[in-house]
């Protein structure tokens, strides 16, 4: 079942405006390459070449941060909400 | 001290700050980094509950488009072409004579940032750029001072209180800066005032609990607030710091403190012209760049260089992120424009 995941402002260029969207898989990689599939861009933005997550942006699976569960290795459920959370700069 | 209890008396009414809270908040002192939209809102509340002293650091002057949300100044400052720092501090007089207020015009820096926050026992981040923010976070886990993060653009913000090796650091949560270019600011994403308000009240009543002997109560979740979604959501961060390898608060590395990271600014004789040196490996996507500055000003690219004009400003960006203000020699001018328009 698909879930919803929160993309933040910076990226919402590549989502057609959509605040939140639609993916399915079963981990966060998977989600994030689903959202891929969707809106070609989106994963460059959020992983390094490397695929792992940019130092710069964080992602939390419900309330946690996946850097303290399993990163991108985190199992999805059907009622989990994955948030996209990059720093702010303005004051 | 019973004249000062009663003009403080609704806030004394309040068990959990009580006769003894004002007291301490009386003899604090708070630093505040910054004096836009955030400072203005922190000072003004901080300068009404009663705290002993206020320090005040911004560098820019006064322009119209401040007058929205920047809630300490009127149009009559922006007449005078006062500096924020020193309107900030005339107001805030006339607001309340017990504080002790001091307003500086300065870009804090990684030289200067020590001398100015010596002493504080709270440091309130009201700046607008990630790098400033990194070396705050530096220079409080060095002193062990207590601060607190706040950011906002559009209808959107966040805030996280880090009190050092209690609470995970900043950059707990966010490793490292952001390349230049990718971030929207209020500038060129617009803000609307009540976000503002939000992030710096959240700001200000963490900085009464520290200051009252509450830092029992402190908010030890990072906080997302959208005004305009009316949504607002808190984040677990305190794994960040039991298992993190933090360079400044596990490994005590100061890096924006020691000037390893972070910008450099050139003033390029001659030219009436700053250079700005990210110092880092960056890629600027110019297109998405040109797309949220063209509504403010003309843009110019090619694949090596970005000039977008703005009144008698010219900023050129190069792809790996440096800059070169034009019409202005004063480096703190050019930061600032780097820092509005480009994003650092």
């Amino acid at each position: 079942m698909p879930i919803q995941v929160r993309i933040p402002v910076q990226l919402r260029t590549l989502t057609n405006g959509e605040e939140v969207v639609s993916a399915s898989g079963k981990s966060v990689l998977e989600i994030i390459e689903d959202i891929e599939r969707k809106y070609p861009g989106v994963k460059d933005r959020i992983c390094e070449a490397d695929g792992k997550v940019r130092r710069f942006v964080n992602i939390f699976v419900n309330a946690e941060d996946i850097r303290f569960l399993d990163n991108l290795q985190t199992p999805i459920s059907d009622d989990d909400e994955v948030s996209i959370i990059p720093a702010i700069a303005g004051g | 001290m019973p004249e000062l209890l009663e003009k403080y008396s609704r806030q004394v009414l309040f068990p959990e700050i009580g006769e003894k809270g004002q007291a301490r908040l009386i003899q604090s002192k708070v630093v505040i980094l910054g004096c836009g939209a955030l400072g203005t809102v922190q000072a003004d509340a901080l300068c009404r509950a009663g705290t002993g002293s206020l320090r005040i650091v911004d560098r820019d002057f006064l322009e119209e488009s401040n007058l929205q949300r920047q809630t300490l100044f009127s149009e009559d400052d922006v007449q005078k072409g006062l500096p924020k720092a020193v309107a900030a501090e005339n107001r805030l007089r006339q607001i309340n004579s017990s504080v002790r207020v001091e307003g500086l015009v300065a870009d804090v820096n990684y030289k200067n940032i020590e001398q100015f926050v010596e002493g504080a026992d709270c440091i309130l981040d009201a700046t607008d750029n990630f790098e400033t923010r990194f070396l705050i976070n530096d220079v409080a886990v060095k002193y062990k001072i207590p601060w607190i993060y706040g950011a906002s653009v559009g209808s959107y913000g966040l805030s996280m209180t880090v009190i050092p090796f209690e609470t995970p650091c900043l950059r707990c949560i966010f490793e490292s800066l952001p390349p230049p270019g990718i971030s929207p600011t209020c500038d060129t994403a617009g803000v609307l005032a009540p976000i503002v308000n939000v992030i710096a009240s959240i700001q200000v009543a963490e900085a009464i609990k520290i200051l009252t002997g509450n830092s029992h109560c402190i908010n030890r979740k990072l906080i997302f607030f959208d005004v305009w979604k009316s949504s607002w959501k808190q984040y677990e961060i305190a794994s960040a710091r039991s298992e993190g390898e933090c360079p400044a608060c596990q490994v005590g590395r100061f890096e924006f403190l020691e000037g390893k990271e972070g910008s450099t600014v050139t003033t390029l004789c001659g030219r009436n012209s700053v250079q700005i040196n990210q110092g880092r490996e960056n890629r600027l996507d110019f297109e998405q760049l040109a797309k949220r500055l063209r509504p403010l000003g003309a843009v110019h690219f090619n694949q090596f260089l970005l000039r977008f004009n703005l009144d008698n400003f010219e900023i050129a960006v190069f792809q790996d992120g440096r800059g070169i203000v034009r019409g202005t020699k004063d480096p703190n001018v050019a930061r600032s424009l780097y820092a509005k328009y480009i994003g650092a």
